[in-house]
């Protein structure tokens, strides 16, 4: 417990330094800045300003970028609220009775309640890492190969089950990314894979230009196409303070939404989405009436934003303690972390402890700029929104361009970059979603390398996987989740949630 | 029977997996495979890449089967807009300079959008050219060159 305390006061005077301090009020200014504007979500956002922080030294640049994501999904509750359009897909719930609170004027107090449900779940969390953070990363020091192997392969399974769409096309989307992942020199024999004889590709793909290509400029060329339309709410945002009435309604959904995305963060998968869809179902069963719902139900917006941060904040645990990204933003953050010459893992704790508990303590400060800076600056925020997407879209795609040129000073990554937009834009148009994609590209050499290790302590028997019990344990926790989806009833409701979350 | 292809999402879908997994499968003969103790570099993608050709042609066979929407239009313009503009400044950066890069990126992609105008194109184009400047070369410090003659 002592240590637990001491811990977090390394953290805090790291996250309380001025330089950071500044670091991290940047993020979560320029996150909510562009997670204000319809049409790009928090992967597009963490890619396109990734490339400020290429100067900085690891600790603040880290700061940034996850004040840059929660700043982002924060921004995505505020379009969800005033504009009905999700910013991003985990605040599609958030539309359904955000939106509808603001069409009756009162958009201040559905604004207001998001952000405190936000901070509370956010601290929450934050306690949360700094609990498990250490005991997690002890028990990873015991994983050797074939357990990291086996979680990783948990992890891509888990990331496809849960998510929406087609299963099969989000396991193909996985292997084309481990495919792209090992595109370069191989580790062991030094050899060139897949280059194809151009020198640039002997480095390997730059997850900058697959995720800026793939998120940024595929979601640009959908949004032309579609044509935004945009109703905004801004005459209307009315008084912030909520009733005490409303206070009342929401702190049990609060408690119930953090609850339980608690629980869906920890879990390997990007769980954001599920974990408000699970928040809203639970309210609403809750409720003494629930034809509120859809009608500008407070609970409706209390629970699914507290659940929605609740679970953004505790999947940094299993990117922070074993190294594995749990989703396409854990998955930047890697990216990130790899360029600025940290590796992922347990290791990061103890050998950086102040980066570690620096970046932890951040995230709680962050939480709380999010509150001080959204809600005197609403105002703002709407005038950003009332920006055609015609004046906007050139500039995203000249802060891509500049981001990926900048990575290796090459132009041949803002090429490909170009490339991933035209395979992004189709396989989103086939109904192949994006995210798997990144994760299996983040994960696919690392999965190599552990696989081959394994192997070779084995000396080339693969039942280790399954002689040992921890790497059994994943290996059948990832069957078992292969297995209930092909059960009739649980495909049924996948479905359901996919359709809604589709509309 | 005649069969009918009742998705096009899954059809199209199912032939670009089984491309991209042949790619990679056929990729891999050039390679040492190597053995299960000490795998060589062909080994992992070999089998992923039959991994990949075998669940697209599963998706493929799908495509026969169940029923799906058709996909929307692809928006040509937008496409090679967007990604001509792109291109355009991978082309430029290191021989016409940032602002070069700048004007060509913004003014192509305008192009894209549904209303387009000139002045609109030219004053963002030229905000944005400012912008540029003072957020990476004055803010950031980053390496670039402004013009070809800087």
């Amino acid at each position: 417990m002592t240590e637990l305390f001491s811990n977090l006061a390394l953290g805090f005077s790291v996250a309380l330094n001025l330089t950071n301090l500044m670091y991290c009020f940047i993020g979560v200014f320029l996150g909510t800045l562009i997670g204000v504007l319809p049409g790009i979500g928090p992967v597009a956002t963490i890619a396109m300003l990734l490339p400020i922080t290429f100067n900085l030294p690891p600790t603040p640049a880290l700061i940034m970028l996850a004040g840059i994501y929660y700043g982002a999904s924060y921004g995505g509750s505020t379009t969800a609220i005033l504009v009905n359009l999700p910013g991003e897909s985990s605040s599609v719930v958030t539309c359904i009775d955000g939106y509808q609170m603001g069409r009756q004027g009162r958009a201040g107090p559905a604004l207001a309640i998001s952000a405190i449900g936000s901070f509370f779940a956010g601290t929450v969390g934050t306690v949360l890492i700094a609990l498990f953070g250490p005991p997690l990363a002890e028990l990873a020091f015991e994983f050797g190969a074939a357990e990291y192997f086996s979680m990783m392969a948990l992890g891509l399974v888990s990331a496809v089950v849960l998510a929406h769409g087609s299963l099969i096309k989000a396991v193909c989307m996985i292997l084309v990314g481990l495919l792209l992942g090992i595109v370069g020199t191989d580790v062991n024999s030094g050899m060139a894979r897949y280059s194809f004889g151009i020198s640039e590709l002997s480095d390997g793909i730059g997850f900058v230009s697959v995720a800026m290509g793939m998120f940024g400029f595929g979601e640009i060329i959908a949004n032309l196409e579609q044509g935004i339309q945009r109703e905004v709410n801004t005459s209307k945002v009315g008084s912030l303070m909520p009733s005490w009435t409303d206070l009342k309604m929401s702190f049990g959904p609060i408690m119930r939404g953090t609850a339980l995305g608690t629980i869906f963060g920890l879990l390997p998968g990007s769980h954001t989405v599920i974990a408000a869809f699970s928040s809203y179902t639970l309210e609403k069963k809750l409720t003494k009436d629930p034809s509120r719902f859809g009608k500008g139900a407070i609970e409706g917006v209390a629970g699914p934003e507290s659940a929605n941060n609740a679970a953004a904040q505790t999947s940094f645990i299993p990117l922070l303690t074993l190294g594995i990204p749990t989703g396409a933003v854990m998955a930047l953050m890697v990216g990130a972390m790899t360029i600025q010459g940290i590796a992922p893992g347990p290791q990061v704790m103890t050998q950086k402890p102040d980066l570690f508990w620096g970046m932890i303590a951040s995230m709680w400060v962050g939480n709380l700029m999010l509150v001080i800076l959204n809600l005197p600056l609403i105002g703002m925020w709407v005038q950003f929104l009332k920006i055609p997407y015609r004046l906007l879209y050139p500039g995203i795609i000249l802060f891509c361009c500049i981001g990926a040129f900048s990575v290796n000073n090459s132009p041949a990554e803002v090429y490909l970059a170009a490339m991933f937009g035209f395979f992004g834009y189709f396989s989103n148009k086939w109904g192949c979603e994006p995210g798997p994609l990144l994760l299996g590209f983040v994960l696919g050499p690392l999965m190599e390398e552990n696989l081959r290790r394994a192997m070779l302590i084995s000396r080339g028997d693969a039942t280790v996987f399954f002689t040992r019990p921890i790497s059994a344990g994943m290996l059948i926790v990832a069957i078992f989740l292969l297995l209930i989806i092909v059960v009739p009833q649980v495909r049924k409701k996948r479905e359901e949630v996919a359709y809604e979350s589709a509309d | 029977m005649a069969l009918k292809i009742r998705s096009i999402k899954d059809f199209n879908a199912g032939l670009m997996f089984i491309g991209i997994g042949s790619v990679f499968a056929f990729g891999a003969s050039q390679y040492p495979m190597g053995t299960a103790v000490r795998m060589g570099p062909a080994y992992f993608p070999t089998f992923l890449g039959w991994g990949t050709i075998a669940l697209g042609l599963f998706v493929l066979i799908q495509s026969f089967v169940s029923e799906d929407k058709p996909p929307t239009p692809t928006a040509w313009r937008a496409l090679i807009l967007v990604l001509g503009a792109v291109c355009a400044f991978g082309a430029l950066i290191n021989t016409g300079g940032l602002i070069a890069a700048t004007l060509a990126v913004v003014i192509i992609s305008a192009l894209g959008g549904h209303e387009f105008t000139w002045k609109a194109a030219i004053t963002s184009a030229i905000i944005l050219s400012i912008a540029m400047w003072a957020i990476f070369l004055k803010g950031l410090g980053l390496p670039f060159q402004l013009f070809p003659w800087s």
